[in-house]
Order: structure tokens, then C-alpha cells, then sequence
């Protein structure tokens, strides 16, 4: 128990003091976070929104095929990823092997499945009767669009924050693609490894602390923006 | 007087079920139709159809002259439908009012959408920034209904409009609905299984019955006056 | 609406300049791999600090199992190799990969074990030691992912003739670096094989009462040789060959030399420079 409560004063000490290795892994997470649920989402979204919204051959093969990638082990991802980036790799001449942006990519790819699948989901939830309504009040086929994906805003807004969830806890995909390069591309996740590999538990509690900080005040907006667009 | 709607061997099916055969039908303009007939007859089909949110499987559907087949889309402006459960936008009273107004681009969607909620019987600065989830079933009903009567639609088709509403709520909707009459010009098709409020406002009936126009069924001693505004022949039997 | 539009666009901006933005860092840095046992003795920021000083070249690293090391090195992820694994070092050059191997220092392994010693293996030579501890079938953890450390146990077991005991079940395979190995022995009341840098910050970490203490020390085959590579930029166009052979030849030269040979940890000595004068 001793333990446990030594690292967690330590942990105090190290944030309190602003120590610059701490903060410089959670400005990582942050920039590597922001960079990939911009582009699940700019993605992500439209994808699942016409996943669920329109009818087409093979509608059903698309989604199984989406589901299946839900469950896709992240080691997978960041190896396939890898042999892409990789100098060798077919987009080797962009350089993104131990960057932010590779780790980015390989981030979406890992929170695209979770955003389309729900989104699709959310839509396909949608009230019958919202079409028709739509309808009879005079709604044009992009009034329709736009409705819909508003009445589906809630649905979505799950959707981002189960993919955020998945992206900023990740270790394996940012472990592989980003390197842990102190300064550069070292984030929470892979400094917690990194430090409790090395035994110094007192940073990787104080890393973790942050972590859960971090995703308690996403949550919390989330919440609030839900509630202020309800009244 | 010209008739606004003209129906010619109309048949709609779902799923290989026939639930509407109409022969001949035709609607004059400006004026209130009562439909009549119990659950399942096919009265929520023949005001979709009116509505132009279906096509008829069979036959053809004139408005105002013209065959409109294909053209569905365009004419939903025209003719809007008050369905028997109806569903709000998630959003507030206001925004669900104006929603119509808004596609339209209308200017004065304020002014409107007050007029609409005076007119279904709720105060605009109590109601109109309400969500969709602060409303009582009456009080949706009625927003529902201002929604359409903001619209001021040439036809407007109510499908048992006052079902779940009190009595006080249930005349605000008879007097809404002859407003859209004299103030607009519209011509209205009104379902609902509450004859004496049907037949206090309808200037005609229509019976339907599985599907089929058939004979009226007239309460004891009331007499219904002949229609002649009205023609519909009996597909069926009577 | 627009708002999600408006976000939409940013995010396509953002991810276009993120993409870009690595091409502009490129100048003054050095893409180098290396071990986790390396890393671990925090030689490298101080190494780093110097060599920039000294030339104003950013060294940057990747720290993974030699294996992994040597692959990053045949893939061009990076420019320049720190390895301590001169059998497959010397391979990696036979092959094209690298240039211009340079020793440049070395420290040593030593196997610890509990301070109980119930294989009896403290004081032996490293092939005695290990034979006694196959005997006594006490729990021996390894590396178990091909890094230096563990192609160096592999030769220990050979040098002493010993088949290896992948299948034997006092045998453990941890797969992880070496502070988590020491981690498994040291709750298993296991042996290992360790470097000493990793072992003195162990100890250190344990304030006074390590689970592990020193059994074998100085035999011969313990020395672990460090050496430099640069990538071939024959085979890898992209590489920074003029920034590899620069922090190469610092490495080697007096400057270099002296700042491995001044490095402690917890005031004790870990490196021995011996690159040739």
C-alpha cells in the first residue's frame, strides 16, 4: 500500500512542479488526439452517415466488413501501417515513420470502424416518421440531408466519444509508428510504458492521472453540449 | 367549381396487400372533407396519397388539372399532412414551427411562427423555446399541428386531429382548421371517428371501408344532406 | 452546421500542413536506432546534449530490441545504428545495410540472481554459473526478444555447451525490455542476465534492498561491445549519410571518448571507451 501511495505523492510533486517531460507527453497526446479525431470524423462521419442512411448493393457486405474492423487487434493496424510508412513502404517518400502525423494516421485508421459503425447505427435509429415529416413540410432533398444528420447530432456525438476513448488510450499502434522519441512523438500512453518498464511508477501514475483528467473534461463537454442543444 | 383533386382507378398496395381501391374521386376546391370509416379502412392511405408522400400503385391522381405521377416532390408544398402521431424535430418549439418556413426561405418566419402557436392555443413567449422534450402529448400535438398551419398550404390534411386532445384543445383545432379555410383559401380532408365534431365542420363525408368508398353509416335520426360537391362511386359493395 | 463544415475544412488543412510539416524539420537532425539497454543507462540525452553542442546536429532515437534496431536500419526508417550485437552487426554490413562499423565502447553483463543463491552459481565463470543453474532447474528469466542482451545469453548457453532451454519450464521467455525482465526475475526469485547499467539503476531504484544481487562478474565472454553504423545510403536514398558519419566519427574521436568515459550513473563508471586511435 506504501507503494501505491508513495508514487502518488510523487506524481503530485512531478505536476505540481510542471515537470517538462510530463508535460511534454500530454502535449503530444493532445496534438496527436486532435489530428486524429479531426480526420476520423471528417471521414468517419459522412461515411457512416451514407452507411445507414441510403440503400445499395452490397449494403449488408459493408457493413459486416465495418463491424469486423471494429474488433481489429491495434498491433495489426500499426503493423500494416508501418509497412506502408516505412521508408521502404510504398509511402515512405512522405516521411511519416516517428512523426505525430504517422501516428495520427494509424490512430485513424483504428477510430474510423468505431465512428462508422455507430453513425450508421444512429441513423438507422432514427424515427420512421422523421422522413415523412420532413417530407410534408416542404424539406428538399438536401433540407432532408441536413435535417437527418441533425437529428442524428446525439448518435454522432456517441460515436466521437467512444472513438476518442479508443484514440487517446491507444499504446500500440503510437508505440510502433511513433518510436517514444522524447520530446517528439512520446505521449502518455507510450511514457507510462516506457516509465513503469523502467520502474519509475511515480511518473506513470502522474501520467495517468492527466490521462484520466483528460478524458473526464471530454466527457464533461460532451455532456453539457448534449444538454444546452436539448433546451 | 373546379375540382382541386381528381382520382381515376386508384389502387394502393403495401407489401402485395391492397389497402385502397378508389374508382373515381373527385375534391372540390376550398372545400372541408370529412373521412369516416374504421381503423384500418384506408384513410391514412388515401391522405398520404393526397399528400403526395406515396404514388398510387394503380391509377392516376390529377391535381388542379395535371396527372402527377413523377411529380410527387414538387407538389409537396402544396398539400401538407398532419399525420395521427407526429413527430417532432429534436429541436425547439420555435425551430420545429419554423422548420417548414425556413426550406422555404420565407422572411418573416417570427411573426409566423407566433401567429401559428396563437392559433393552436399556446403562448409563444411560455412555449417557444421549449425543447421537444419539455412538452406535454397535447402540447406536441398542437406544435405539430402549428408546424402545418404556419405553412398556410393550399391543401392541408389532418389525420384524426383531435385523437388525445381535450375538449378545449379539440375546438382551437376546429376553429384552426376553418381559420385555414376562410383566411387562406385552403381546402382541408379531415379523417377522425368523432362524427359530431366531423360533422360540425365538414361540409361533406366520406366513408371508407377496407379500403373501399362505401355507403354513409349515419348516425340514428341525423340525415346527411346530398352530396353534390362531392362525387365518389361505390367500388364495392354498400 | 456550418460550425461542422467550418471544422471539416480545418481538419483537411491541419492534416495537409502535419503532413508537410516533417520535409521542413529535416536539416539538422539525426534519425538514429538503438536498444531499450541503452536507452535505459541515460547515456544518450547526455551524448545527445554534447554532440549538438559540437555540431549543432539534433540526434533524435528509437529505442527497441536489436532485432527491431537492425530492421529500421535494412528499412531506412533511420540513419544511423547503436547496437551492442556484433555477430549480427557484422552481417547487417556483409549485407550492404550499413558502413563504416566503428567499436566505440562496451560495458559488461553480469548475471544476478537472489541473494540466497540456491543454484549455487556466485563466483563461477558465466558457463559454470548457468550449468548450475540448468542443474538446479531454478527459474532463469530471459530477455526473450532477440535483442543484444539476449543473442548474448544464447552464446553464454552455447559457450558453456548447454542445449538451450527454450522448452525447459524453469525457463522464461519475458519478451520485454530489460527493466521488466529484472522486474519478472526479481518476483520469481529467478537469475538473469543483465547489463551493468541497467543493473545499477535497478539497484538504485531499489533503495538499498534489491531483489537481485551481482553473482557473475567479469568473466571474458561478458564483455558487450558497442559499436556505431551508419545506414548505406546506397541502399537507402533518404538517408543522412553526412550527419551519420559526422556523429559517428565524433563518437569515436577523443571528444566523444571522453564524454562516455565520464559518464556515471549513481557515481559509478558503466562504459569503457575503446574505439581505435
Amino acid at each position: 500500500m506504501n507503494y501505491i501511495l508513495d508514487g502518488l505523492r510523487q506524481a503530485f510533486v512531478l505536476l505540481v512542479n510542471g515537470d517538462p517531460e510530463t508535460f511534454s507527453a500530454v502535449a503530444t497526446t493532445l496534438i496527436v488526439t486532435f489530428e486524429a479525431m479531426a480526420a476520423t470524423l471528417a471521414l468517419g462521419a459522412p461515411a457512416g452517415f451514407l452507411l445507414g442512411y441510403a440503400s445499395f448493393p452490397g449494403k449488408r457486405a459493408v457493413r459486416l466488413t465495418v463491424e469486423t474492423f471494429l474488433s481489429f487487434p491495434t498491433v495489426v493496424i500499426g503493423l500494416v501501417v508501418y509497412a506502408f510508412v516505412s521508408r521502404r513502404g510504398p509511402l515512405g517518400e512522405w516521411g511519416l515513420l516517428f512523426t505525430v502525423p504517422g501516428m495520427a494516421v494509424g490512430l485513424t485508421i483504428l477510430g474510423l470502424p468505431i465512428v462508422i459503425a455507430l453513425t450508421a447505427q444512429a441513423v438507422e435509429n432514427l424515427d420512421r416518421r422523421l422522413r415523412p415529416t420532413l417530407l410534408t413540410l416542404g424539406a428538399r432533398p438536401r433540407h432532408v440531408f441536413f435535417a437527418t444528420l441533425a437529428e442524428a447530432r446525439f448518435g454522432i456525438m456517441l460515436a466521437a466519444t467512444a472513438a476518442f476513448g479508443r484514440i487517446v488510450s491507444e499504446i500500440g499502434i503510437s508505440m510502433m509508428l511513433g518510436g517514444n522519441i522524447k520530446w517528439d512523438t512520446r505521449t502518455i500512453t507510450t511514457a507510462i510504458a516506457l516509465e513503469t518498464g523502467k520502474g519509475e511508477f511515480a511518473t506513470g501514475i502522474a501520467l495517468g492521472m492527466v490521462l484520466m483528467a483528460i478524458a473526464f473534461l471530454v466527457n464533461l463537454a460532451a455532456t453539457a453540449t448534449r444538454r444546452r442543444s436539448a433546451a | 367549381m373546379s375540382a382541386l383533386y381528381e382520382l381515376a382507378d386508384v389502387v394502393q398496395r403495401y407489401d402485395d396487400r391492397e389497402v385502397l381501391r378508389i374508382p373515381a374521386l373527385s375534391i372540390e376546391s376550398g372545400i372541408i372533407l370529412g373521412l369516416a370509416g374504421p381503423n384500418g379502412g384506408g384513410k391514412s392511405t388515401l391522405l398520404r396519397l393526397l399528400a403526395f408522400l406515396e404514388a398510387p400503385a394503380e391509377g392516376e391522381v390529377r391535381y388542379r388539372g395535371e396527372p402527377t405521377r413523377g411529380r410527387e416532390y414538387a407538389l409537396r408544398g402544396e398539400a401538407t399532412c398532419f399525420p395521427q402521431e407526429p413527430y417532432l424535430l429534436k429541436r425547439t418549439v420555435r425551430a420545429n414551427v419554423g422548420f417548414g418556413l425556413s426550406v422555404r426561405g420565407v422572411a418573416d418566419i417570427r411573426e409566423r411562427v407566433d401567429a401559428a402557436l396563437w392559433q393552436v392555443g399556446l403562448d409563444p413567449a411560455r412555449f417557444s423555446g421549449r425543447s421537444w422534450r419539455q412538452l406535454s402529448g397535447g402540447e406536441a400535438k398542437r406544435v405539430a399541428l402549428a408546424a402545418r398551419l404556419a405553412l398556410r398550404p393550399r391543401v392541408l390534411l389532418l389525420d384524426e386531429p383531435t385523437a388525445n386532445l381535450d375538449k378545449d384543445s379539440a375546438e382551437l383545432v376546429r376553429r384552426a382548421v376553418l381559420t385555414a379555410r376562410e383566411r387562406d383559401g385552403a381546402t382541408l380532408v379531415v379523417s377522425g371517428h368523432d362524427q359530431p365534431w366531423l360533422r360540425a365542420i365538414c361540409d361533406d363525408m366520406l366513408w371508407l371501408r377496407e379500403g373501399r368508398v362505401s355507403a354513409p353509416v349515419l348516425e340514428q335520426g341525423h340525415s346527411w344532406p346530398a352530396a353534390a360537391s362531392t362525387q365518389a362511386s361505390e367500388g364495392g359493395q354498400p | 452546421m456550418f460550425g461542422k463544415q467550418l471544422g471539416r475544412l480545418l481538419a483537411g488543412v491541419f492534416l495537409a500542413m502535419a503532413v508537410c510539416a516533417p520535409a521542413l524539420a529535416k536539416d539538422q537532425t539525426l534519425m538514429m536506432a538503438t536498444t531499450t539497454s541503452t536507452d535505459d543507462t541515460g547515456l544518450l540525452p547526455v551524448l545527445a546534449g554534447a554532440f549538438k553542442k559540437d555540431t549543432g546536429i539534433e540526434l533524435k532515437w528509437v529505442a527497441v530490441g536489436t532485432g527491431k534496431a537492425l530492421e529500421h536500419g535494412r528499412n531506412c526508417d533511420v540513419d544511423v545504428l547503436l547496437v551492442h550485437a556484433p555477430g549480427a552487426e557484422k552481417k547487417f554490413v556483409e549485407d550492404g545495410a550499413g558502413l563504416n562499423r566503428t567499436e566505440v565502447m562496451y560495458n559488461d553483463f553480469v548475471i544476478v540472481g537472489p541473494a540466497a543463491d540456491p543454484a549455487k552459481a556466485k563466483g563461477k565463470t558465466a558457463g559454470e554459473a548457468l550449468a548450475a543453474i540448468a542443474a538446479a532447474k531454478a527459474p532463469f528469466v530471459s530477455r526473450g526478444d532477440d535483442s543484444g542482451t539476449h543473442k548474448m545469453e544464447q552464446s553464454l548457453w552455447k559457450g558453456a555447451n548447454l542445449p538451450l532451454p527454450d522448452k525447459e519450464t524453469w525457463y522464461v521467455s519475458a519478451g520485454q525490455g530489460m527493466m521488466a525482465t529484472l522486474a519478472m526475475a526479481g518476483e520469481r526469485g529467478g537469475y538473469a542476465l543483465v547489463d551493468r547499467g541497467t543493473y545499477i539503476a535497478y539497484e538504485d531504484q531499489a533503495k538499498g534492498a534489491p531483489a537481485l544481487v551481482v553473482l557473475v562478474e567479469g568473466d571474458k565472454p561478458l564483455l558487450n561491445q558497442y559499436s556505431v553504423i551508419s545506414v548505406n545510403p546506397g541502399k537507402c536514398k533518404a538517408a543522412r549519410f553526412e550527419a551519420s558519419e559526422s556523429f559517428r566519427k565524433w563518437l569515436a574521436s577523443a571528444k566523444g571518448q571522453k564524454v562516455v568515459g565520464d559518464f556515471t550513473v549513481k557515481g559509478k563508471k558503466l562504459f569503457t571507451p575503446n574505439a581505435a586511435k
